[in-house]
C-alpha cells in the first residue's frame, strides 16, 4: 500500500475521469494532473499511488511523468511565478521583472523557497504578447507588469 | 490466405501476417531494430520502412498487415533514402566507441550502417553525454549513449519476465533507458535482454571484455541446467583461450525452438557453465588409495575391473551398487545399462537422488528437477523405480552395513541429497568406490578411483527433456585432459570384462538404443539435430513428484 491517498473529493473526481476511458491506464494524464493539484508535486510515493489507481506498474507512471516537462516532480511553492521569456516580453523588459522578483523573493530562477511559499520559473511564450511583459501566477495571467504592479500583486497574495 | 507481391516475388500467407514476416517467408530480410517476433510490436525504430503501392507514404513493415493484392517494394530509391535517414538519426548521438564495445561484430548499428547507410556525418554539434558502464543488475551493464531506445528490453521485462524493471525516462535526446529508481534489473531471465539488445547498450557482465565475438565458434547444444532442456548455442573460443584465462567456453546463448524455450533461457542456465573450465575438472584417471596417483586409462580399467570381479566373486552380484546420473546422456545411460545390468548382471542400479533443498521453479522455463535427462533415464529403465534393485538411499544404508561392498558412482555429489556423515560412513565402509564425473566433489574425495568424464560441451549425445523430447548436444570443444564421454569409459571397462560394447560413435549407440528400447524405437538419428523430436507429440507431462538432485 502506498503512503499517500487522494481525499474523498479527488477520489470521486478520479472515478469520474476513469469512467470516460476504455482502459484505466488511458486516464494517466488527467490523473497525474489531479494528483499534482492534490499533492503539490508528484513524489515517488505519488507515482506508486497513481500506478495502483490505474493498475499499472509505477515505472509506467514515471515514464509518462518524465516525458512531459510541465509536471512537477519536485516540491513547488504555494505561489508559482512563471515569468514569460518570450520575445515580446523580452523586448518589453521581462529581465527587469525577473530580477525584481528574484530580489523580492530572495530566490534564483527555477528555485523554490525553503518554506515552500514561492517558486520562481522562467518559461517560454505563454501566448499573451498583447500584455507583455507578463507572468502566470498559479492559474492566473498578470500582464503589463512593472516593478510596482509586481509589488502590488505580492502584497495582495502574501 | 492472402496473396502479396514483395520485390516481385509473389507469396501466399495467412491473413494477419505482417509485411516484415511475409518478406521473411519470401526470403527477403528487411532491417529491424525494435521488431522482435517474441515481443509486442511498437514500430518505434522506423528502420523497416517499405514502399507499398497505392499508399502515399512509406510504411513500417513490422506493423503493417499484408493484405490481398498488396505490392511491396523493399529496395527502391525512396526506401533506401529513408533507411539512410533513419540511420543518420540513430547515429546522431551515438558515441562510436566500437573499439571498446563488446557488441562490435554482432552490432546491428554496424551491420546496417555497412548495408544501408554508409553516409558521412553532417553533425557539428556536440554529442549528448549519458551514463556509461552503469551496472543495472547482477548480470547486465548499461551504456546509455549506445542505446537507440528500441524498447525491446523494456517490453521483455513487461511481457516475458513480467517484472517491469526497465523504463524509458525523459524525452527527445535526453530520453534514457533506466531501471526504476532504487531497483535493479534482477530477474531470473535478465540475460535475455542482452541477447535482444540490437546494439551495445546492454552487455553481459560475465562476458564483458573476455573475447571479441569474431573469435567465437558456435555449436548447437542443450542446456543441462534443468529438465526443460532449453536449446542453446555454445559459443566457444578455440583460438585465443589464453586471452580468456584459459576458459574455452565463452558464453551460452538461447537457440530458437518454438516447442521448448522459444527465444529465451534463464540466467541460471546461461551462467551455469563455469564448471566446464573450472579448476575442479578431473584431468586423468586417478588412484586415491594411499598416495594419489594418476594412471593411464588401460591401467585404470584393468585395476578397477580386477577389484570389481574380486568383490563379485567373494560377495556376489548383489554386493555392488551402481549410481548413474540424470546428467548423463541417453547414450551414456544405455551403455551403462548394457555393461552393468546386461553384461555384469548387476541388480542394484539407480540414478535418482532427491536433493535436500528443492530446486527453484516457475511456470515458464525453470523446472525444479535440475537434470537434463531424468526422463531419458526413466525410459531407459536404469532407476530402482523402474527395476527391482535398491534405491540410492537403500544402497547407502546397505553400504554402511557392509551388505554392499562396492559402489560405482557417476557425477553425483551425494552430499546434495544426504547428510555428509551418512555418505561418509557408507563410502568408507566399502572395498571399492569408483567415482566418474567431470568435476571433483565431496563424493569423489571419498573414492578409491576417480575417472574423468567429459563435460556436456565435450561430447555428442542426446537428452530427453521433461516432456520427453529427445534433443542433441554436440561436441563443441575437445575433452579436457584425459577425460572422455561416460559411455566411452564404460566401453573401456567392458572391454576388460570381455563384454561386447560394439560402438564407435555416439550415433552407433543411439542406433542400438532405438533398436532395443521400446520408448525410443524408430527415432531417426538425423532428425534429432536442430529442434529435436518429441516422443509423444510434444504432450507436456506433469512434473514428477520426485525431484532429482
Amino acid at each position: 500500500m502506498s503512503k499517500v491517498a487522494f481525499s474523498q473529493e479527488s477520489l470521486s473526481e478520479f472515478e469520474r475521469i476513469v469512467a470516460q476511458y476504455p482502459e484505466r491506464r488511458a486516464a494517466m494524464l488527467p490523473t497525474l494532473y489531479l494528483a499534482e493539484k492534490e499533492f503539490g508535486h508528484i513524489s515517488p510515493e505519488v507515482e506508486v499511488y497513481v500506478g495502483e489507481l490505474l493498475q499499472v506498474p509505477a515505472i509506467k507512471v514515471r515514464e509518462v511523468l518524465t516525458f512531459y516537462t510541465l509536471f512537477a516532480s519536485k516540491p513547488r511553492g504555494k505561489l508559482h511565478f512563471q515569468v514569460c521569456r518570450g520575445i515580446s516580453c523580452d523586448l518589453r523588459g521581462c529581465t527587469k521583472i525577473i530580477e525584481h522578483l528574484q530580489e523580492k523573493l530572495n530566490l534564483n530562477s527555477e528555485e523554490t523557497s525553503a518554506d515552500l511559499a514561492y517558486t520562481l520559473s522562467e518559461v517560454e511564450c505563454l501566448g499573451a504578447c498583447e500584455t507583455a511583459p507578463m507572468m502566470q501566477l498559479n492559474d492566473d495571467y498578470h500582464g503589463d507588469l512593472t516593478t510596482e504592479t509586481v509589488d502590488l500583486i505580492l502584497d495582495e497574495k502574501k | 490466405m492472402v496473396k502479396v507481391t514483395i520485390d516481385g516475388i509473389e507469396i501466399e500467407i495467412p491473413k494477419g501476417t505482417t509485411v516484415i514476416q511475409a518478406a521473411e517467408q519470401a526470403g527477403i530480410e528487411i532491417p529491424r531494430y525494435c521488431y522482435h517476433p517474441g515481443l509486442s510490436i511498437v514500430g518505434v525504430c522506423r528502420i523497416c520502412l517499405v514502399e507499398i503501392e497505392r499508399m502515399p507514404k512509406l510504411q513500417v513493415a513490422c506493423y503493417t498487415p499484408a493484405t490481398e493484392g498488396m505490392v511491396v517494394h523493399t529496395n527502391t530509391e525512396q526506401v533506401l533514402e529513408a533507411r539512410q535517414a533513419v540511420m543518420e538519426f540513430l547515429l546522431v548521438n551515438h558515441p562510436l566507441d566500437c573499439p571498446v564495445c563488446d557488441q562490435a561484430g554482432e552490432c546491428w548499428l554496424q551491420n546496417f550502417y555497412m548495408q544501408h547507410a554508409l553516409h558521412d556525418s553532417r553533425m557539428f554539434e556536440n554529442k549528448v553525454k549519458k551514463s556509461k558502464a552503469l551496472q543495472i543488475g547482477p548480470n547486465v551493464m548499461l551504456d546509455s549513449e549506445r542505446c537507440i531506445l528500441c524498447s525491446r528490453c523494456v517490453r521483455f521485462c513487461d511481457e516475458i519476465s513480467k517484472s517491469n524493471e526497465l523504463g524509458i525516462f525523459n524525452r527527445g535526446d535526453r530520453a534514457e533507458l533506466q531501471p526504476y529508481p532504487g531497483t535493479e534489473l534482477d530477474n531470473d531471465y535478465s540475460g535475455n535482454t542482452i541477447d535482444i539488445c540490437p546494439v551495445g547498450a546492454l552487455t553481459d557482465r560475465d562476458f564483458r571484455f573476455r573475447t571479441r565475438v569474431w573469435y567465437l565458434s558456435e555449436t548447437e547444444s542443450i542446456c543441462p541446467g534443468c529438465s526443460t532442456g532449453c536449446n542453446i548455442n555454445v559459443h566457444h573460443n578455440d583460438q585465443r583461450t589464453y586471452k580468456a584465462g584459459g576458459s574455452r567456453v565463452s558464453r551460452l546463448k538461447p537457440r530458437y525452438n518454438p516447442d521448448v524455450n522459444e527465444w529465451w533461457m534463464c540466467d541460471a542456465g546461461r551462467y551455469g557453465f563455469t564448471h566446464v573450465d573450472a579448476d575442479s575438472r578431473i584431468l586423468a584417471p586417478t588412484r586415491s588409495i594411499g598416495e594419489e596417483q594418476e594412471m593411464s586409462w588401460g591401467e585404470a580399467a584393468s585395476e578397477i575391473m580386477t577389484k570389481l570381479r574380486e568383490v563379485i566373486s567373494v560377495h556376489g552380484k548383489e554386493s555392488v551398487g551402481v549410481i548413474l546420473s540424470p546428467q548423463m546422456t541417453n547414450e551414456d545411460l544405455f551403455v551403462a545399462r548394457r555393461f552393468f545390468r546386461d553384461g555384469l548382471g548387476l541388480k542394484h542400479i539407480d540414478f535418482e537422488v532427491a536433493p535436500l533443498t528443492t530446486g527453484a521453479k516457475d511456470d515458464f522455463l525453470i523446472k525444479a528437477d535440475k537434470n537434463p535427462n531424468t526422463a531419458g533415464a526413466r525410459l531407459l529403465g536404469v532407476g530402482a523405480r523402474q527395476g527391482s534393485g535398491m534405491t540410492v538411499a537403500e544402497m547407502l544404508e546397505a553400504a554402511r552395513k557392509r551388505k554392499l561392498r562396492a559402489l560405482y558412482i557417476c557425477h553425483h555429489d551425494l552430499a546434495n541429497g544426504f547428510a555428509v556423515d551418512v555418505v561418509e560412513e557408507a563410502l568408507t565402509a566399502q572395498d571399492l568406490v569408483v567415482f566418474q564425473g567431470p568435476n571433483t566433489n565431496s563424493t569423489s574425495a571419498l573414492a578409491h578411483y576417480v575417472l574423468p568424464a567429459a563435460a556436456f560441451v565435450e561430447k555428442t549425445g542426446s537428452f530427453t527433456n521433461y516432456a520427453e523430447r529427445v534433443q542433441m548436444i554436440h561436441t563443441a570443444v575437445t575433452p579436457l585432459g584425459e577425460s572422455k564421454a561416460d559411455w566411452q569409459i564404460f566401453r573401456s571397462l567392458a572391454k576388460e570384462a570381455a563384454i561386447s560394447v560394439p560402438y564407435f560413435e555416439a550415433e552407433d549407440v543411439f542406433q542400438a538404443l532405438t533398436a532395443e528400447v521400446e520408448a525410443f524405437s524408430g527415432l531417426p538419428y538425423a532428425g534429432l539435430a536442430g529442434q529435436g523430436i518429441a516422443l509423444r507429440d510434444g504432450q507436456a507431462l506433469p512434473e514428477s513428484e520426485t525431484v532429482v538432485a
